[in-house]
């Protein structure tokens, strides 16, 4: 990082972290689902980004987390359940990972989203036998807090990506990305590195989902676990071109501005709007935002 | 266990299999010439359940004569996508194609099942229509059931036996198998994959119709009809039309069965559990079919 970029970094993350003290409660919500989705597209490319290895499951994640700091409402206190969370959906991604990693290209594309459709109707008979259709959670923090807790993982989220881009271990995913079976050939543990990218990419997100828990303090797993979640990571991160660090920021807080524009008054046309986006990228141009504006390299 | 060895579950296990092997064909035809991998396909069979449904509402016309118009608006979308998008996509190689594909659909799909929103709002609508019960053999059998049986059986079968006996049907079969080597001995790619496209789509649209009689009416239908379709075309093979239909039939007896031996709410799970599991036995999809083929 140059100094100067540097500099930059630290006045944005200052005048994020003031954020509550400077603007007023809808503001807050705005800045609260910025810090949200930039942590969870910012997790998704960890594995999304380098390796191309597009999981279009990780509201699973999400879900998982939401539903371990709910279930543990007022068993354990929240520093722990939130983080805990975070760790079993990393965990889950471990177990599943092996497997599921095999699979390769698009078909992993529609495997995740299976597993993420199969484990929300988990989620469901499992309450269903519990008989809690829907739970509502009692005294959660207010948003400053949920803000400040959220924008602290969406600075760790870009922290870890950044950090496994530069390592040997985001070499190896960008080698996969390129041609996996000469990165195997050539000596780079491809099973080891996608599985273990997998469970990194899966921890903040499950925490995420825990603090999105208290934020609305009413859980419902078809609301939790909503492919919509799974999609809207996948968008963003191909409208800001998920191949560059910087691309899942840019595609998650343009999409965000987006979303306010649409949302309140038109969540169809929002919808709409998040496909046509899509689908745009994806045929004009697939480097994303990012990619569009690189220049060639010499 | 007499639950189990009665006749009436292996009727309604045929009906929801037939369905599925309807619904899978349509995608095996679109997938197997054109390797586009078609997320979007449920809500084709969405779009043409609200062409019965609309039918039905506005003039009293019955699923089974709304069907022909599902399939000709299967046929004009079809068309429509063709100019106005595939022809960017499909200058690609295969696995490009695959990969573009999956995200562009994943795109068409979510648009479509908004605008269907829009235009018919969420709320879950039912047909009701040929419900008088008709006792076979003993087996009590609503009239809507036995049609979406036969007339599935009737086009899967006569799917598959053009595909044989007529030049088109090779010519699908050929572009199926090695669209190189068919345009080197002469077939026309471009047109028989446009045909495929508009069988596909069409065959598609006429299952939501008669679906429709069945089943919830609602924008966002589609989507276990998508994971079904690629069950039947993972676990019958690239192509192989008849190997769908037996996976699509398998497909309808595990989730009937399944949930005799549970409850109903395993349903979904027994539909999306034997996806995961087809897909992690064959992890390279269709891709090990296909070179075993060739």
């Amino acid at each position: 990082m140059t100094p100067r970029a540097g500099i930059a970094a630290g006045a944005a993350l200052a005048l994020a972290g003031a954020v509550p003290w400077l603007v007023g409660p809808y503001g807050l919500t705005i800045a609260l689902n910025a810090a949200m989705w930039v942590a969870l597209t910012v997790s998704w490319s960890i594995l999304g980004g380098t390796a191309a290895y597009i999981s279009l499951g990780h509201v699973a994640f999400y879900g998982l987390g939401a539903y371990v700091v709910v279930t543990s409402w007022q068993v354990l206190p929240l520093v722990v359940a939130v983080p805990l969370g975070g760790l079993v959906a990393g965990a889950f991604a471990l177990t599943i990972g092996w497997p599921v990693l095999r699979v390769r290209g698009p078909y992993f594309v529609i495997l995740t989203l299976g597993i993420a459709e199969l484990v929300k109707y988990a989620v469901l008979n499992v309450e269903a036998a519990l008989g809690a259709s829907s739970r509502l959670l009692f005294g959660v923090p207010d948003n400053r807090t949920l803000y400040l807790a959220t924008l602290g993982l969406a600075v760790l989220a870009i922290i870890v990506a950044a950090l496994v881009r530069r390592s040997r271990l985001g070499a190896g995913l960008v080698a996969v990305r390129e041609d996996e079976v000469t990165a195997e050939t050539i000596g780079v543990p491809i099973g080891r590195y996608k599985v273990f990218a997998f469970a990194l990419s899966a921890v903040i997100p499950g925490m995420v989902g825990g603090l999105m828990a208290l934020r609305s303090a009413y859980f419902e797993p078809l609301q939790v676990f909503n492919p919509v979640i799974s999609f809207t990571i996948v968008t963003m991160a191909v409208v800001g071109g998920a191949a560059d660090a910087r691309g899942p920021i840019l595609g998650a807080l343009l999409l965000v501005v987006v979303s306010e524009l649409l949302w309140a008054n038109a969540p169809q046309g929002y919808m709409i709007a998040l496909g046509v986006l899509l689908i745009g990228f994806v045929v004009f141009a697939p480097g994303g935002i990012t990619g569009a504006l690189a220049r060639p390299r010499p | 266990m007499d639950l189990i060895a009665s006749p009436q579950l292996l009727f309604s296990a045929l009906v929801l299999g037939a369905g599925y092997a309807l619904v899978g064909l349509g995608l095996n035809l679109v997938y197997g010439t054109m390797r586009l991998l078609n997320v979007g396909h449920g809500d084709l069979v969405m779009l043409g359940a609200y062409v019965a449904f609309w039918c039905f509402a506005l003039t009293g016309l019955p699923p089974p004569l709304a069907a022909p118009l599902a399939a000709a608006l299967g046929v004009l979308l079809a068309e429509a996508l063709h100019r106005g998008l595939l022809h960017r996509l499909l200058g690609a190689g295969a696995e490009r194609i695959e990969a573009n594909s999956l995200l562009v659909f994943f795109g068409l799909s979510i648009i479509v099942q908004n605008l269907a929103a829009l235009a018919f709002t969420a709320s879950p609508r039912a047909l009701r229509t040929l419900d008088d019960v008709v006792h076979v053999a003993g087996v009590a059998m609503t009239e809507s059931r036995i049609v979406i049986l036969l007339v599935a059986l009737a086009v899967c079968g006569g799917v598959l036996i053009g595909l044989r006996a007529t030049v088109w049907g090779l010519a699908i079969k050929a572009v199926i198998d090695n669209g190189r080597a068919a345009a080197v001995v002469g077939v026309d790619v471009p047109r028989v994959r446009r045909l495929a496209l508009w069988a596909g789509f069409a065959i598609a649209g006429l299952a939501g119709a008669l679906l429709a009689m069945v089943e919830q009416i609602g924008p966002f239908m589609g989507f276990p009809y998508t994971i079904a379709a690629f069950v039947v075309i993972i676990l019958g093979g690239l192509g192989r039309l008849g190997g769908g239909v037996v996976a699509g039939l398998l497909l309808g007896f595990v989730q009937v069965y399944g949930v005799a031996l549970t409850a109903p709410t395993f349903s979904s799970m027994l539909l999306y559990g034997t996806f995961v599991a087809v897909l992690l036995l064959r992890p390279q999809g269709l891709a090990r079919a296909a070179r075993i083929r060739s």
